[in-house]
């Protein structure tokens, strides 16, 4: 049996993530090109053979979600189509992953139908990174690889909080307490907790903080941020309850609507992201924001699945 | 009619409220929107369990929006316990699935078209072209380098499964483009035609109709066209296009002089058809050049392109939103199909049979 090659398909949403996970496994982006037709419909269009080949297609769920998503799905058939071996999404930013539960009458669990409709595309492997609940890897009959950013995260702690070892770890509310006492625990820090009552979708209102953060750096520590509601008023109560400086560090900056208003007029020193979502445009807006590669993260998973090694390193160690 | 639920998507609300006014069925609550990240948000708000739903969506507008809103309505219908989903799409979302007809409708060929229509007088390019690095690389691939031949992708089949895999039951398409596309579902598909409709407004609206001629645009039309002048007892015609190299010229097979003209087609996009087709028919002595087509999508500068052309009126069903559209160019005529996609719906929820609608009597 012949050998076969990795071939790296981006769609429109994040084409910079793409070139550089290909730039690191030392390859070029396949030829493909991704458009629409007059009337809106997606067009793709496949400028080099597949067939027989382990085909990885990134596309992250973010911006137009819905043109991504159908960009990512007639990828996949079309690849399925042109006898490609193996196909996989990379999806670094899972759509709809916040719609995992029916938690009123007649809710979709729209991340459900996401999971058939990738099935039924033709997807035979999902990568993604953070899923909101881990559990959505059930939705799935074929193999998830659910990636941690937190290594890329405690190095970055490491290496660019100024004083880490003096710094506590909090998490904005009750459902990340886990993920924070995660890191918190692999730093030798101290942890702390919001605690919120929502009111209405996007509106919070009252915080109460449960732990000690006077005279140190507090750290807050998210999956996603999308209106940055919560991390503005987090910030408050921590600058409110005597903290020296606030960072806040989430995986999926979402950055939606007045989110980049929000952190400049807030007391958040520095908000850090992860490539998943593009925001290179957004930075020119929010000197506060920082950036986390995951690219080697994404593209070490691609040379360990195509290879047949094992990934599990990838979820203690950072990435060189 | 107990135990129905309509319930519409954002695609094209107005067509429903006609339909919900023929059946006499109020409109489900639905609230429909966006999330601040782009996500599809869909609340229904009045019970669904045990109910047979009947979603109205098009493919129309924003497709790719419209099309994900589908499948998450039909998605939240099957966890809230419908009995029965069934699906009304007037024009069914990526339908047209030649690869020869795809090539021709991505926006470097549209252009090419356009400029060798005398009608695209600007100097302006198609507002369809892609942009940026994507445009070098588009056009270094239809050039046809490197000896591959570029994999067009057809999205039908996998639009079929994504339906079948949200969990519809049934669907109700009107005029597909390619009548073979039932087959790809394992659900029932019914199949409407607008073709009485359309026969009702040339009766009604067309002068002196019974000597007028029926034009068929392109050989692939020609079925339809001859089904309908049969059944009206009029002559029949056929432009046929003649692909040389880069260049265009179109034939006309049969007589127009003097007389009436009515072309048809199933749907105007670009208009570079119609237009094309109308030049023609003037040229050869046509009176009057009416164009009905049965979708009016419109896309780019179709509008204007009709409204140069010597087409006397355009009639078009309302399966996509038209008011827009009418008041852009004042040329263009709606044939209602409201009423027909009510009575579909009464007959399929009751259990009678469909095709009583399409038994049609000839008159002189």
């Amino acid at each position: 049996m012949s050998s076969n090659s990795i071939r790296i398909l981006a769609g429109n949403s994040h084409p910079a993530l793409a070139r550089l996970i290909a730039k690191r496994l030392g390859t070029d982006l396949a030829n493909v090109t991704v458009t629409k037709y007059s009337n809106q419909e997606t067009a793709v269009t496949i400028g080099e053979s597949v067939r027989d080949e382990d085909v990885y297609i990134v596309q992250s769920g973010c911006g137009e979600i819905n043109d991504h998503l159908m960009e990512l799905l007639i990828m996949i058939n079309a690849c399925k189509t042109a006898s490609a071996r193996r196909i996989t999404a990379v999806l670094p930013c899972f759509p709809y992953a916040r719609q995992d539960k029916k938690d009123k009458s007649r809710a979709p669990i729209s991340a459900k139908l996401v999971a058939n409709m990738l099935s039924v595309a033709g997807a035979d492997h999902v990568i993604t990174m953070d899923l909101h609940a881990s559990q959505i890897q059930g939705f799935f009959d074929c193999p998830v690889d659910n990636l941690y950013g937190e290594p890329s995260v405690l190095r970055y702690i490491r290496e660019n909080v100024p004083d880490w070892k003096n710094a506590i770890i909090v998490s904005p509310d009750a459902g990340g307490a886990k993920r924070a006492t995660s890191i918190a625990d692999h730093l030798d820090l101290d942890f702390a907790l919001i605690h919120k009552e929502r009111k209405k979708a996007n509106e919070v209102s009252r915080m109460v903080l449960v732990g000690d953060v006077k005279d140190k750096v507090a750290i807050l520590v998210d999956d996603m941020a999308d209106t940055c509601g919560t991390l503005g008023l987090a910030a408050k109560t921590l600058m409110d309850n005597g903290a020296s400086a606030v960072y806040a560090i989430v995986i999926h900056g979402v950055l939606s609507g007045k989110a980049l208003d929000v952190i400049n007029n807030s007391m958040l020193t520095r908000v850090v992201v992860t490539n998943t979502i593009p925001h290179a445009e957004k930075k020119k807006k929010c000197l506060k924001l920082d950036t986390i590669d995951v690219s080697a993260v994404l593209a070490e998973a691609i040379r360990r699945t195509h290879n047949g090694e094992s990934v599990s390193y990838l979820f203690g160690h950072a990435t060189i | 009619m107990k135990n129905i639920v309509l319930l519409t998507g954002s695609s094209h609300p107005s067509l429903a409220r006609r339909i919900s006014e023929s059946l006499g069925v109020e409109l489900s609550r639905c609230n429909l929107g966006k999330f601040s990240n782009q996500e599809s948000s869909v609340e229904i708000k009045d019970s669904v369990r045990e109910k047979h739903v009947y979603i109205i969506q098009s493919g129309c507008g924003r497709v790719n929006d419209n099309v994900i809103e589908l499948f998450i309505l039909i998605q939240a219908c099957r966890m809230g316990s419908a009995k029965r989903i069934t699906v009304v799409t007037p024009l069914f979302p990526y339908s047209r699935q030649s690869e020869r007809s795809q090539k021709k409708r991505l926006p470097q060929h549209q252009i090419g078209t356009e400029i060798m229509s005398s009608l695209l007088q600007t100097g302006e390019t198609s507002p369809s072209l892609p942009q940026g690095a994507f445009a070098q690389s588009f056009m270094g691939m239809t050039s046809g380098e490197g000896g591959y031949r570029q994999w067009c992708a057809r999205a039908g089949t996998l639009v079929a499964n994504l339906l079948q895999a949200a969990g519809a039951d049934h669907l109700i398409a009107m005029d597909l483009h390619d009548p073979q596309y039932q087959g790809f579902f394992h659900i029932p598909v019914d199949l409407i035609y607008a073709e009485p409709s359309i026969i009702q407004w040339i009766r009604s609206e067309v002068p002196n109709w019974r000597q007028a001629v029926v034009v068929s645009p392109d050989a692939g039309g020609a079925k339809r066209a001859t089904s309908i002048c049969n059944k009206l007892n009029l002559d029949f015609a056929l432009i046929h296009k003649e692909d040389l190299a880069n260049t265009e010229s179109m034939g006309l097979v049969g007589e127009v002089e003097g007389r009436p003209a009515i072309i048809l087609d199933d749907i105007i996009d670009s208009g570079s058809t119609v237009g094309l087709a109308s030049e023609i028919l003037k040229r050869h002595g046509a009176t009057d050049i009416y164009a009905i087509a049965v979708h009016g999508v419109f896309s780019g500068p179709a509008l204007e392109i009709i409204g140069r052309s010597p087409v006397t009126a355009v009639a078009c069903t309302n399966t996509v939103p038209q008011e827009e559209f009418r008041r852009q160019c004042p040329k263009l005529k709606t044939i209602d199909i409201a009423p027909m996609l009510g009575e579909i719906i009464r007959r399929t929820f009751y259990g009678e049979s469909v095709t009583q609608l399409f038994v049609h009597e000839e008159q002189t």
